[in-house]
């Protein structure tokens, strides 16, 4: 018996294995192509079999990129643009959050839930209306407007997020703060916060890596290349019924390097803040 | 937390309501209020050289009109990307004073009632000496008025392998019948197949399946801009030499069936396929990545049918918005990029994608020399544009857009439909189409 139960777990943890090897495969393929895509000439990349690897490496889609494109200009619009819609999810999510786990007060409930309901309003219904407002506002063509767009599906995630994970933080820890004096603002920013970081590593992550991929709104709100973002810079790359497939890899390549790094330098966190506070509440 | 009832939701919905369409009434004048005095969307040409050289003359131009630079906003936005940028300015009153429109989209929003009337600009350049191709003017002109200034012909020749023809010591095929010989002759499946002709659910599969239909005598619709003749023998005919093509002479790939708009382009530069139909993107590509295919690639008609030889084109042209409190700067521009001289620079620049509309720029030696555009004058003269019978229309352009077409030749090549019973079930498509609009 001890027999039988001992065959079927190694025969599940093979299945089990397997599993994880055809995810890793499915997972990493298409950006090894990528990568091995941005190593060919374009002879290779056209010619009738497609190779697993380069067979004479080059630099030239590279060479292409930075020399015919204005690519570190992308590269800095959506760093900017990533980073300051990043510090406003955090700001804007950590004091709504608290406010609707904390204090009470009358429509707490309907704006808690309205948060979902905003977050489910798809994009390429909202950008028309957006792009209404952000005329209006003078906004249209600038990083403000763009990081403003963002807050529209940053801060609904992140607010409820924070808001499961502010819930798990024992209250009596919060009283203890404000009976020493502490201000509500100071119970948040001393309290709770240091508490949470799992969720504000999740929230940091989610809004970076949504604002840097972002292509609809950044499509339709910005005109110049002083604001253009990396992924619009993608698009650049066809032209017509033709894809300067080289250069478009390279680009695509080096576009998903911040986002990885950001992921490991968090990792332990975002995986911790995903499995605990986004359960709760 | 309390639970939502049906009163909270409505509240919620009024008060997203309200917040998304509040600012609304204050559009126009945000719009009268803009600090740029020209607005250019720049869609990309197919050189740098080109972009760079139209750059330029936007701001050459503004510097004549007495704007300063920060007064022009010259944006570059993407071919695949320019309709829901272009949906979302026009909803918001915003929209750029100039702008390159593809074929039908002057038509659809010239009869919306937002393009400037151009019709003296198009009268001035018809004027000029040989005056322009009056092919193009079927997609600017609406009701009699020019709606958009036509900026280039753009013909789709059959892109031939010219070193196949010459080790099969072959010409190339004069009639449909002979290019079905020579293909068989020049293929080598499954490295090669002769004809490249895209039947993916994409726009450019009804280019290519119209193209040929007109061979045999078939169209879409007749010159009325109303009555639907998708149904007729000569379609008939048209879509059994596809089909045969397809299923028994095997020279069409069995994966066409699946191409989008870059399909027929990568089996022509990866050299699987001996012959395209494509406009001369594919040539222009070449020029500037790979010389020695260009060599070897010769321009030439569509083979000859029933009917004779029909060539498609379809024209490009600006459009000026007229939600612009600058309407004589955007006219201004245009008149500007299309003086001859300086439009000849972008057209060479762009090393044959962009065939003039000024007849006699035919005459210098880019044109000349290069036997491969020889068929281009004739071309230009003679083509006429998908919706053929009719007008590029904007219900020509929702049938393009909608693969209507596309889906009728994959009911006879995928669901084994008789091509009959397929073009009665695209005609039923087509005339609920042009009776939606002609409504209208």
């Amino acid at each position: 018996m001890v027999r039988t139960t001992s065959g079927s777990r190694r025969i599940l943890k093979w299945i089990g294995n397997g599993l994880l090897v055809v995810l890793l495969v499915w997972t990493l393929l298409p950006f090894y192509w990528m990568i091995a895509t941005s190593l060919k000439a374009d002879r290779e990349i056209y010619g009738f079999e497609a190779t697993l690897y380069p067979h004479r490496p080059t630099l030239a889609a590279y060479g292409r990129l930075f020399g015919t494109t204005p690519f570190m200009k992308y590269v800095r619009n959506s760093t900017i643009i990533a980073i300051g819609n990043t510090v406003l999810s955090l700001a804007f999510g950590c004091l709504g959050a608290y406010a609707l786990a904390r204090l009470r007060f009358p429509g707490r409930a309907l704006i808690a839930r309205g948060l979902v309901v905003t977050y489910l309003v798809p994009p390429a219904l909202l950008f028309i209306p957006l792009f209404a407002v952000m005329s209006v506002l003078r906004l249209i063509d600038t990083h403000q407007g763009l990081i403003l767009a963002y807050l529209s599906f940053s801060v609904p995630f992140s607010t409820w997020l924070l808001m499961g994970y502010f819930r798990s933080v024992p209250l009596e820890l919060e009283e203890a703060a404000l009976v020493d004096g502490c201000s509500r603002l100071g119970s948040l920013v001393r309290v709770i916060l240091p508490m949470s970081l799992p969720a504000l590593a999740v929230v940091t992550f989610f809004s970076f890596t949504q604002s840097w991929n972002e292509f609809l709104y950044a499509n339709v709100f910005v005109n110049s290349v002083e604001v253009r973002t990396i992924t619009m810079g993608l698009s650049l790359f066809v032209v017509e019924d033709v894809f300067f497939w080289g250069p478009m890899m390279a680009a695509s390549f080096l576009s998903t390097l911040p986002p990885l790094v950001m992921y490991l330098i968090f990792q332990r966190w975002v995986v911790k803040g995903l499995t605990l506070g986004a359960v709760k509440g | 937390m309390s639970s939502m009832n049906r009163r909270d939701v409505l509240k919620l919905a009024g008060a997203a309501g309200v917040a998304a369409t509040g600012p609304w009434w204050r559009v126009g004048k945000s719009h009268a209020q803009r600090p740029k005095k020209l607005v250019y969307w720049h869609l990309p040409n197919f050189t740098p050289l080109a972009d760079q050289i139209q750059k330029e003359q936007v701001y050459e131009f503004a510097k004549q009109a007495g704007l300063k630079e920060s007064e022009v906003e010259y944006a570059v936005v993407a071919n695949e990307q320019a309709a829901a940028k272009l949906a979302a300015s026009i909803e918001a009153g915003n929209p750029p004073d100039v702008i390159r429109l593809y074929e039908s989209n002057v038509q659809f929003y010239g009869s919306q009632g937002h393009l400037l009337d151009v019709t003296e600009l198009v009268a001035k350049m018809r004027r000029e000496p040989k005056g322009i191709f009056e092919s193009s003017m079927t997609a600017v002109v609406y009701k009699g008025r020019a709606l958009g200034v036509p900026l280039a012909v753009n013909p789709w020749p059959v892109h031939a392998r010219l070193d196949l023809l010459e080790q099969a010591k072959v010409e190339y095929p004069k009639t449909w019948d002979e290019f079905i010989e020579t293909s068989k002759k020049i293929q080598s499946p499954p490295r090669l197949y002769a004809f490249g002709m895209c039947l993916g659910l994409v726009e450019d599969t009804t280019d290519n399946v119209m193209n040929l239909l007109w061979c045999y005598g078939g169209k879409m619709v007749e010159a009325d801009n109303r009555t639907v003749v998708m149904n007729s023998a000569a379609n008939v005919a048209g879509v059994k030499v596809i089909e045969a093509m397809f299923k028994t002479h095997k020279i069409i790939p069995q994966g066409a069936i699946g191409w989008d708009n870059s399909g027929n382009n990568k089996a022509y530069q990866s050299k699987q396929a001996a012959f395209v139909m494509n406009p001369s993107s594919i040539y222009a590509y070449l020029d500037s990545n790979d010389k020695d295919l260009q060599k070897v690639t010769g321009l030439f008609p569509v083979p000859a049918g029933p009917k004779g030889t029909v060539n498609q084109i379809d024209t490009w042209s600006y459009g000026a918005f007229k939600k612009n409190p600058y309407p004589d700067i955007a006219r201004g521009l245009i008149e500007y990029f299309m003086q001859p001289a300086n439009y000849d620079k972008i057209i060479q620049s762009t090393g044959g994608r962009w065939v003039p509309v000024y007849k006699r720029l035919f005459d210098s030696p880019f044109w000349r020399e290069k036997p491969e555009f020889k068929h281009f004058v004739n071309m230009a003269e003679t083509g006429v544009p998908v919706s053929y019978a009719g007008a590029p229309t904007p219900a020509a352009g929702e049938v393009l857009n909608t693969h209507v077409i596309p889906k009728m030749i994959q009911r006879v090549l995928v669901d084994n439909w008789e091509p009959a019973k397929a073009l009665e079930e695209c005609d039923k498509r087509i005339v609920e189409i042009y009776s939606r609009y002609n409504k209208a």
